[in-house]
């Protein structure tokens, strides 16, 4: 049950991260998760494991869609899209955190002075 | 639907997952490998950065999951599933509640019936009653209602001066010979004025409503059936309306059948209704208060409008009329009260004894849970240890005590329409029909709603102690070994509580349901003022046709009276306008020669016409002058009255009465009478009721139509009904015994007698069940710490403590436990026996001798169910005691 609180940055970060990089193109969670890492310079310490309940999340609310398929390692996988509302969703939620990092950053330059 | 389609393919889902999840750690598994690791280091290394498999495949299912929903489904399993395997305590809570909610809802359904549930006319909350009372005989309860008339003429006054009434109705009761349907028979009938349905919003189901002009004829033309006298005195037929029957003397046409819901309280066993058809007398006369007035009032009219309205109007009429209404008030209450009025104390308190009797089975059931719980630590501490949130624990214990609840409301509800019907059958006919708004009782959305409630926080009440005690454990404390710690705090101090409640509660239901029967006692060997034994009482009604005069009923009365007497197993025969204990009523106005008089503030007083033998047959005594005789009191002698004392103590106090003259002063050719006997006072209007002055003439000098006869018999009298009737109808065919009853019949359905009666039996039946359950209570208690101190008593016992020793520590705690339970009910019976005054006769609502007494049997009791485990404590043998664990 504690796990929950580790889980992300702040509630709603790791589904973003998700939406991003699947919007660049359709990946499965192996894929998706060597990405996340490798493209945040492995700044974030993600247990891998924690990107499945994110994308169970995820597909609940239809915000991406999962298809088995073959990956480039010829296996069996199943691979992950953006759906239509995933895209708006991301849209909105970038935003919202980018309003939010310019308010953190205003009060903590003003807090240098 | 999609949620639909979620649910439907979630297997398919958890088998993606799996298979996701494994393609995921292979993967890895193969990169590293080909990196060069050995193929057992990359596996623990993928694994590793995966994090906690089972746990993200179960957080990636739970996202599927209507989490609260199936968790509770899953408790509700569980929970089934411990309560199937304690049989034992499961049946034991689910009765113990059962009988306290099926009782509550039982009680609930009579009280809704008669006191919530809105009348059943149009608009009720517009519906009051009316009636003119005496300045000195301001109404002191709500009761009273039921006696309030006015006279006619008032009545025409309002009805024109008003403007705060949409329509003033008045009715009366009635009965009639009827001819036409069967042989002839007594029925009970109603009169009212024109508009009385109109007002109260009925319409007949079939036929049409009265209309102006059909009231104050000289006897009834048309008449309105019940729902049931149609259906069992006319079998239905369908084209009554139009038929002609026989009312006495009158040639009847029915023009209307009531509908079948429709009841009127007042009048409650009334068979049919007709217009108000009174003699010259009640239309003219303004002081003679007769009729029941019910008022609807005008639209956006309040009460208090009305009230001020008709206090004005009534100032009007002292003005115009200061001999005849002078000294008159109006008082305006609702409707309801004139309907309800007698049973609404006895009402509210069945339903506070039924409340405690919850009370007492929740505090019990409660205390089995806490047993029961504090056997299954282990248990939830196992499943804290797991990971089990406090939550999840709560909800679980909860959930346990409400599938109790349900399974304890569910038959209680059996229960409680059985209980209903048991309590409405337990009410004699007579006073049913007067009540008829309890037939309705039975379960309905409201009484459904109140089982639900009772059922929803029993559930909550004795669930949520042993739960909030689970939660405060701590989760490596309880998988110790229990039972090291003695007395273990909190939870045997909460069961000592609960204790002390339910003695608290039953010592007020024991004391409330001795004060009931010491009221019952004292009532039932309260002296009527007569000889009660073997007296049959019946009414002879005398058609006008053929016994038109005065003359002619005293005649028949003479005849009548001879022919019964000479019958074997007859005592005496004689006759009294009105009955004692069969109601009061019948009162007249006189002045006492040489009194100064005052308009309007004659005296008043109950006005009795008896045969000569009156007092002999009923074993008055004579306590001054003579009785009336055949040779003295002849219809052309002088007039002349007794008195009885409670006369002469109100209008003649200190002075010798006899030889004194009255007046009636209802006419001015009224004669003087002079007063030759006193005799004792009788009760009127119940056993209960205060005496009443009361005066009586013979009845050859004011002869009735009616007559009561009152007639003893040397055995059984119900044995010979049958044949009084025969010689009645030797004497005249066309006449009916009216309503033979015998005087214990009277007395036994009484509502003086029954308002004592029902709550004794009720009350004490509840405050047995609360004694059982206290008790059951106070054992398991006893019992429970003396298991849990075995190891203390055997050490106090191997230092040297003897077996008194051990016995006066276990019967100390009880005893200390059952005098606060004592002391607290001692307090609560003080402040809830002030509630039941109006129901108690003879005995005071505190009274001492009763609490004192109540409160050492209780103790006694409660000592001797401590004594057992006290006893077994007693024998502990230090050695064993020891060992044990």
């Amino acid at each position: 049950m504690k796990s929950h609180e580790q889980r992300d940055l702040f509630p709603g970060a790791l589904e973003m991260m998700i939406l991003r990089t699947l919007r660049q193109q359709p990946l499965h969670g192996y894929a998706l998760a060597q990405h996340i890492k490798r493209n945040s310079n492995d700044l974030l310490q993600i247990e891998e494991g924690s990107l499945y309940p994110a994308l169970q999340r995820l597909l609940k609310e239809e915000l991406v869609k999962a298809e088995w398929g073959i990956s480039s390692t010829n296996r069996r996988v199943r691979i992950y899209k953006v759906t239509a509302a995933g895209a708006k969703h991301l849209e909105r939620e970038v935003s919202r955190f980018e309003r939010m990092l310019e308010g953190i950053n205003r009060v903590l330059a003003r807090g240098e002075l | 639907m999609n949620w639909l389609k979620q649910l439907l393919s979630r297997r398919r889902m958890y088998g993606d997952l799996t298979e996701e999840i494994r393609g995921h750690l292979e993967e890895k598994t193969e990169e590293l490998v080909s990196g060069g690791m050995p193929r057992r280091e990359a596996e623990a290394a993928a694994r590793r950065e995966f994090g906690n498999v089972s746990l993200t495949r179960e957080d990636s299912r739970e996202v599927w999951r209507w989490t609260q929903v199936e968790n509770f489904l899953l408790d509700v399993r569980y929970g089934l599933r411990t309560l199937i395997a304690n049989p034992g305590f499961s049946l034991v809570a689910m009765l113990t509640l059962a009988l306290g909610i099926g009782a509550n809802t039982a009680i609930f359904s009579v009280v809704y019936a008669a006191l919530i549930r809105p009348l059943p006319y149009a608009q009720p909350a517009q519906l009051l009653t009316l009636g003119e009372v005496r300045l000195q005989e301001a109404p002191t309860s709500p009761s009273d209602t039921r006696n309030w008339n006015a006279s006619y003429p008032d009545f025409l006054d309002w009805q024109r001066q008003s403007k705060s009434f949409q329509a003033l109705a008045g009715f009366s009761g009635d009965g009639f010979t009827l001819r036409g349907a069967g042989e002839p028979e007594l029925v009970v009938g109603a009169q009212a004025t024109v508009n009385f349905f109109s007002t109260l919003g009925v319409k007949p189901f079939i036929g049409r409503d009265f209309v102006t002009g059909e009231d104050i004829a000289k006897g009834p033309k048309v008449a309105i059936l019940t729902y049931n006298s149609w259906v069992s005195r006319f079998g239905s037929d369908p084209h009554i309306l139009g038929r002609t029957i026989q009312l006495d003397d009158n040639s009847v046409s029915i023009i209307g059948v009531l509908p079948r819901e429709f009841e009127f309280a007042p009048r409650g066993n009334a068979e049919l209704w007709v217009p108000l058809h009174i003699e010259k007398g009640l239309v003219s006369r303004r002081s003679l208060r007769w009729m029941p007035v019910i008022g609807r009032l005008a639209p956006s009219v309040t009460a208090q409008q009305a009230r001020a309205e008709l206090g004005s109007i009534n100032a009007g009429l002292a003005a115009a009329y200061p001999k005849e209404n002078g000294a008159i008030q109006v008082m305006i209450f609702p409707l309801r009260d004139r309907i309800v009025g007698q049973v609404q104390p006895l009402l509210l308190i069945l339903f506070g004894a039924v409340g405690f009797v919850l009370l007492i089975a929740c505090a019990n059931v409660t205390n089995l849970f806490l047993v029961r719980t504090a056997g299954r630590r282990r248990e939830f501490s196992i499943r804290m240890a797991l990971g089990a949130g406090r939550g999840r624990l709560i909800a679980q214990l909860l959930v346990e005590s409400m599938m109790l609840a349900i399974a304890g409301g569910a038959v209680g509800l059996l229960l409680a329409e059985w209980g209903t019907s048991l309590l409405i059958s337990a009410i004699p006919q007579a006073l049913l029909d007067f009540t008829p708004f309890l037939r309705d009782a039975h379960a309905n959305l409201a009484v459904l709603s109140f089982l639900g409630a009772a059922v929803i926080l029993t559930g909550i009440g004795f669930g949520l102690a042993p739960a909030l005690q689970v939660s405060k454990g701590r989760e490596g404390e309880a998988l110790k070994e229990e039972g090291r710690v003695s007395g273990s705090g909190m939870r045997t101090r909460l069961r000592g509580i609960l204790v002390v409640a339910e003695i608290a509660f039953s010592l007020v239901l024991l004391i409330g349901s001795t004060l009931m029967v010491r009221s019952l006692t004292a009532l039932l060997n309260h002296d009527p003022g007569f000889d009660t034994q073997n007296l049959l009482v019946f009414g002879v009604n005398l058609p006008s046709t053929a016994y038109p005069k005065d003359p002619d009923a005293i005649r028949f009365d003479r005849e009548f009276s001879e022919r019964l007497r000479n019958l074997p197993g007859i005592a005496g025969v004689t006759s009294n306008s009105v009955v004692p204990l069969q109601g009061s009523g019948n009162t007249i106005r006189f002045l006492i020669e040489g009194q100064p008089e005052e308009t309007g503030q004659e005296n008043e007083c109950n006005i009795r016409d008896i045969s000569n033998n009156y007092f002999s047959v009923m074993k008055i005594p004579l306590h001054a002058g003579r009785l009336f005789d055949d040779a003295a009191d002849t219809e052309k002698a002088p007039p002349h009255v007794i008195v009885n004392d409670a006369w002469v103590k109100q209008y003649s106090p200190g002075t010798n009465p006899l030889g004194r003259r009255v007046k009636f002063t209802y006419s001015p050719t009224q004669p003087y009478r002079e007063i030759v006997g006193i005799v004792g006072n009788t009760a009127e209007a119940g056993l209960d009721a205060a005496d009443e002055p009361s005066l009586f003439l013979p009845f050859a000098q004011d002869a009735n139509s009616f007559i009561p006869y009152i007639v003893r018999t040397s055995s059984n009298p119900a044995n010979m009904v049958n044949t009084v009737r025969q010689v009645l109808r030797g004497q005249d065919p066309q006449l009916v015994m009216i309503q033979p009853i015998t005087m214990d019949q009277i007395i036994a359905q009484s509502p003086s007698v029954f308002l004592r009666r029902y709550p004794s039996y009720l009350i004490g039946s509840f405050a047995a069940l609360a004694l059982i359950l206290a008790m059951v209570g106070l054992y398991g208690l006893i019992s429970y710490t003396v298991t849990q101190r075995t190891r203390e008593l055997g050490i106090r016992m191997a230092l040297g403590a003897q077996q008194y020793d051990v016995m006066r520590l276990v019967l100390g705690e009880g005893a200390r436990l059952t005098l606060t339970g004592v002391v607290l009910g001692l307090a609560a019976a003080l402040a809830f026996t002030q509630l039941m005054r109006s129901l108690l006769f003879g005995v005071r609502a505190i009274d001492p001798a009763t609490f004192v007494l109540v409160a050492l049997l209780l103790a006694f009791v409660a000592i001797v169910s401590c004594y057992l485990p006290a006893r077994r404590a007693m024998r502990t043998d230090p050695a064993t005691a020891l060992r044990y664990e």
